[in-house]
């Protein structure tokens, strides 16, 4: 009798023990997440034509969605300042375009800020990234919206219309004047194209106007503006571009850079079977072939979106020594066996 | 020699019994916590379109929904994955990006403004995927 009381007593301290510990900590737990801030995700598909995603922390909804409708109120004005088919009330590349070889456009000093640094990424990717080439791109802008909607017809430009159309990128045909804001095309059979800079440029723009702490993708531009709360690296995983369900590539760790993949499978129409991607070698004139994938990696999102771009149409050797100059980074891949890195690059994988 | 007598009664049938049911009592709590964080049980489907959540559907239950906007996306679940199967929007991207299942991944159809992304409790290690 007494042995079974013993018995009885010990359970009952054991159990109070046991539910005091458990009421311990959760309400530790909530003093935590009550200081602790939630992880947001905001989407937008209208801008670009492609997808804008907002990653960050805040204490409630509401808070997080302040930011984020700032982020898109800017997007969508350099979304209608790059805009090359239509008008929205103020001028826009498309009013440069038309204009061309007829008279100079006042536009915004974001526009003259974007052509200049446009020509800056012309001279670092010796060429390859070309805003001037729009007459080449808009021929196969329009095979490949043809083909996306009547495919058993798909058709690639003739070659004759792409080298008529290649006499009239000559970056040296924009005339930027800095004090008038104007911008003119000398040359009247030239147009811009800044699709292949302009949401790597935006995507920068916004991102140093925005709070500490955000994960801004335009599109596959990605920049972060800090890292996660309590200094946590951002970890970005970058899809392997045979298969979307498969394994990541790799996944790299992001506080302030920017990581821009640029690759044949994000953009393409077929024609008789083969692909034709988005990404239009200059020198060709046709899509770049040698890689299926590039990933650049720097501060600058203007920067990295242009390297990427340069470093898709050239050979390793061209591509690595363009990055280096520029303080980035870089991942080639051209098969699940033929993975090449830059200098640096494998200090930035996670696993 | 009293002394030791006493110390080896204190050990008695009742410590036995209750050392015994707090071990088994710690295995029951593992093995609750192990099957808790050991399957991904309770992520859900979110469809958004323009922004706006419409729809959250469960991971785990076989369904088929119809998204209407501008265009018409069929959209299926099945064995946890999910997937846009019939799209009547130009290109049909959001049809060849197959079928997804993990948490953070999404599916979209620029054309029809929808977006279909996997939430969830489950913490996945990465933040984003870019494509």
């Amino acid at each position: 009798m007494i042995q079974g009381k013993n018995i009885l007593q010990k359970l009952i301290f054991l159990v109070l023990a046991m539910a005091l510990l458990t009421g311990c900590r959760t309400s530790g737990k909530e003093q935590e997440t009550k200081v602790e801030k939630t992880q947001y995700q905001a989407s937008f598909l209208n801008l670009f034509d492609t997808v804008t995603t907002i990653l960050g922390y805040a204490e409630t909804e509401e808070k997080f969605e302040e930011i984020t409708d700032e982020i898109y109120t800017n997007l969508e004005k350099y979304h209608q300042m790059f805009d090359i088919y239509n008008e929205y009330g103020t001028n826009n590349i498309k009013t440069i375009n038309d204009q061309a070889g007829i008279a100079p456009v006042v536009v915004d000093g974001e526009i003259i800020q974007l052509l200049l640094d446009c020509k800056e990424y012309y001279n670092v990717t010796n060429g390859r990234v070309n805003v001037a080439m729009g007459s080449v791109l808009q021929l196969w802008h329009e095979t490949r919206e043809a083909g996306i909607n009547d495919p058993e017809n798909a058709t690639i430009p003739e070659e004759s219309a792409l080298i008529e159309a290649a006499k009239h990128c000559n970056i040296e045909d924009l005339i930027i004047d800095e004090k008038a804001s104007t911008v003119y095309i000398r040359d009247p059979e030239m147009s811009l194209d800044v699709g292949a800079v302009a949401k790597g440029w935006a995507t920068q723009r916004v991102c140093e106007n925005a709070p500490e702490g955000l994960l801004v993708s335009v599109g596959g531009n990605v920049k972060a503006t800090g890292p996660k709360p309590e200094d946590i690296s951002w970890v970005v995983g970058i899809q392997s571009p045979w298969d979307a369900n498969a394994d990541y590539v790799h996944t790299l760790y992001v506080n302030y850079e920017s990581v821009v993949t640029s690759g044949d499978y994000q953009r393409y129409y077929t024609v008789d079977g083969e692909k034709y991607h988005h990404l239009i070698d200059p020198e060709t004139l046709h899509p770049g072939k040698h890689w299926n994938a590039v990933t650049v990696v720097c501060e600058d999102s203007g920067l990295a979106d242009a390297l990427s771009t340069a470093l898709f149409l050239l050979p390793k050797e061209e591509g690595e020594k363009i990055a280096k100059q520029n303080g980035a980074v870089a991942c080639w891949i051209a098969s699940e066996e033929e993975i090449f890195y830059s200098e640096g690059f494998k200090e930035i994988i996670k696993r | 020699m009293e002394r030791e007598n006493k110390i080896r009664l204190s050990f008695c049938k009742g410590d036995a019994v209750v050392i015994s049911f707090v071990i088994m009592l710690a295995i029951l709590i593992g093995v609750v916590f192990w099957m808790k964080t050991g399957t991904e049980q309770g992520n859900i489907v979110v469809v958004y379109q323009e922004g706006e959540k419409i729809q959250e559907l469960s991971l785990d239950k076989d369904t088929e929904v119809l998204i209407e906007n501008y265009y018409t996306n069929k959209l299926i679940v099945r064995d946890k994955k999910v997937a846009i199967v019939e799209s009547d929007c130009p290109g049909m991207d959001c049809v060849h990006s197959g079928a997804i299942s993990g948490k953070g991944r999404s599916l979209v159809c620029l054309p029809n403004r929808v977006e279909i992304r996997i939430e969830g409790e489950v913490d996945s290690e990465v933040d984003f995927i870019v494509r």
